[in-house]
């Protein structure tokens, strides 16, 4: 059964220069206990997705469902209950811990704010969650600034599982971390997935990171989901231009076999007031007059949805 | 052994050492690193956050924070020169024109109140003693060959993207012909299919110019994409030395073989990832042995006594690691 659902999500933002189509009509749906991977490139909205769902930002049409329940358009008594269930990892550790409260203060806010324990009890529950994310008891009167990366990057984890959610939106939450650290994020992140069975929304730009924690992948594009499937199938089997050329970009270490590399030209353009037609045939290297008819999400096999037009011919 | 000895003069670094000044404490940032780097190949030093790469190519551009560094020593040779002894006014005509570098970051390293067009012509201006408008020929030929066409030259940083901003970066450090580029993580700020374009004008540019570059970086992936040899940076140290298949086939030293370990592969299925536990050594209080003792899983007391030594593995592989030894 699906834990969140969204219906043509839609976050336009208004500027001087027109509407800025951050996330233009998305549709997908999350299963308890799974991890959607969010995949594309800076600027194509994947972020602003993952923050309208949680309702930090206001969506400008479609509808989110959490639980079967709608919750798109909540009052602030819904929307306080509802985000003790949805949290939040940002990218950054460095700038998104106060830096005027201890790592102790931190993870002990949320939980004042639930009324859930009294005084004696929230010493013991921040201690366990300090202890389940793995920072040692004598940083507990630190100030963030003088954590590393990783360890402050605990802290934004145990203040996000504080109060039990069911569902957090992890917004780049490795991507500032060097490769040992972010092994050591990415396997807590996992470990606390299996034990709590939490929902993930993992947001990242990394294909390889997202291939290790995701159960199923959708590919973005200016606002546009272009192709979605389990993470098996996407890598054995990517049908979207942009994916192929997604995942053939990617450096690997293997320095014997070297793939063949598909270079695109060009930049993203940009998002605001996009023309009818697929958006990435700016760039596609299989661009034709159809392309700039309007495209649609199509089943493309079981589960593999796909937004071209012309995947049968490429 | 003639050939090689002419070889070896073209850059080298011997033993160099950057320590800053912090309040009471002195960091050590670069403890004794030697390399060399032969005409038209490229090396890639590799490392985390704060194992001292940048302060390398800082110190071998003699661009180094003066109010900040405490001492710089060892020797820099290029071409028959000593780097770090030259008087600044013969390092300065150097500086951009022999050697050039690119930055981390291309969104604070453009100068935002001047037209792009400009930043690539005054180097060349510079160097070249050309007059204006030849210097605007040439950084405008300059932009083309890094896929930035005419109409966009007259424009400011702001107005460009991410990458293309990289690529004007490029072309100011290219303008004058260098004959080594440092490139200070050049892609690090950039997505993957821009980075694929990037890493593919500088592979293209090596050709063409027959450049030498050294490449910092954190990813193993773009070394192994563009590099020739490799040099594995720990705590300010070389920890692992040698040419790129020497080292991605047989990497011997516990933490290069920690930072392969640690990579999301993704060719394999694995359900848990090897982190590196624990965390790099603090650079004013380094440990007496071993750098990586404290966070290496065949640690013995023998490691923490002394300073570990290269040991030259093979022809073209060296290892500061006891447990290694010659094949």
């Amino acid at each position: 059964m699906p834990l969140l659902e969204i219906e043509h999500l839609k976050k336009y933002f208004s500027t001087p220069r027109g509407l800025v189509h951050a996330v233009d009509d998305v549709s997908f749906s999350i299963n308890k206990g799974e991890t959607m991977g969010l995949v594309g490139e800076s600027g194509c909205g994947k972020s602003t997705l993952g923050r309208t769902i949680i309702h930090l930002q206001e969506s400008t049409g479609g509808i989110i469902k959490f639980e079967d329940k709608d919750v798109t358009n909540l009052g602030k008594e819904g929307l306080r209950k509802l985000r003790e269930d949805m949290q939040i990892i940002f990218q950054d550790p460095y700038s998104s811990l106060n830096p005027r409260l201890t790592i102790h203060d931190t993870i002990v806010e949320p939980l004042m704010l639930s009324k859930r324990f009294d005084s004696k009890g929230l010493e013991a529950e921040a201690n366990r969650l300090m202890d389940l994310v793995g920072i040692e008891q004598r940083f507990r009167m630190s100030y963030p600034h003088e954590l590393d990366g990783g360890r402050r990057q605990r802290a934004g984890i145990a203040r996000a599982i504080a109060l039990n959610p069911k569902f957090i939106v992890c917004d780049e939450p490795v991507s500032a971390l060097d490769v040992s650290i972010q092994a050591q994020i990415l396997n807590l992140l996992m470990d606390l997935q299996e034990e709590y069975g939490l929902t993930y929304l993992f947001v990242t730009h990394d294909l390889s990171v997202v291939r290790h924690i995701s159960t199923n992948i959708c590919v973005m594009y200016l606002g546009q989901m272009v192709e979605t499937c389990p993470t098996k199938e996407l890598f054995d089997n990517p049908l979207h231009p942009y994916t192929k050329a997604l995942l053939s970009a990617i450096p690997t270490v293997d320095i014997r076999h070297k793939q063949e590399r598909i270079i695109l030209k060009g930049e993203i353009n940009s998002p605001i007031n996009p023309k009818p037609g697929c958006r990435f045939a700016l760039r596609c290297p299989y661009a034709e007059a159809q392309c700039n008819e309007p495209v649609v999400l199509r089943e493309i096999s079981e589960g593999h949805f796909c937004s071209c037009c012309r995947i049968n011919e490429i | 052994m003639v050939k090689k000895e002419s070889k070896h003069n073209f850059f080298s670094v011997r033993d160099l050492r950057v320590e800053y000044a912090s309040g009471q404490e002195v960091i050590h940032a670069v403890n004794g690193v030697s390399f060399e780097l032969e005409s038209g190949t490229t090396i890639g030093l590799v490392g985390e956050t704060g194992a001292g790469k940048t302060s390398i190519a800082r110190a071998i551009m003699r661009i180094l924070p003066d109010y900040a560094t405490k001492s710089v020593s060892g020797k820099v040779d290029f071409k028959a020169e000593e780097l770090l002894e030259l008087p600044e006014s013969e390092m300065r005509l150097l500086r951009g024109k022999s050697i050039s570098m690119i930055f981390q970051d291309p969104m604070t390293a453009l100068n935002p109140v001047k037209k792009v067009v400009d930043q690539i012509a005054e180097g060349v201006r510079l160097h070249q003693n050309t007059s204006k408008r030849e210097s605007i020929e040439i950084a405008i030929k300059m932009l083309e060959m890094v896929g930035i066409s005419e109409d966009r030259a007259y424009e400011y940083p702001h107005q460009f993207s991410g990458g293309m901003k990289q690529r004007v970066v490029i072309a100011i450090a290219l303008a004058c012909n260098p004959e080594i580029l440092i490139a200070d993580e050049p892609t690090t700020a950039l997505d993957v299919t821009i980075q694929a374009q990037v890493l593919e004008l500088m592979k293209e540019l090596k050709e063409k110019l027959g450049t030498a570059m050294i490449l910092i970086t954190h990813d193993l992936g773009v070394v192994a994409e563009v590099c020739d040899t490799v040099a594995v940076v720990y705590a300010g140290e070389l920890v692992e030395y040698g040419t790129k298949e020497r080292v991605f086939d047989k990497p011997s030293h516990p933490y290069t073989q920690g930072l392969f370990n640690a990579l999301p592969d993704l060719s394999k299925n694995v359900k848990r990832l090897t982190p590196i536990e624990g965390l790099p050594p603090d650079p004013s209080n380094l440990p007496k042995g071993c750098a990586f003792a404290s966070r290496c899983p065949f640690v013995t007391e023998e490691c923490k006594k002394d300073k570990i030594d290269m040991i030259k593995i093979s022809e073209n592989h060296q290892v500061r690691c006891i447990r290694c030894e010659e094949e």
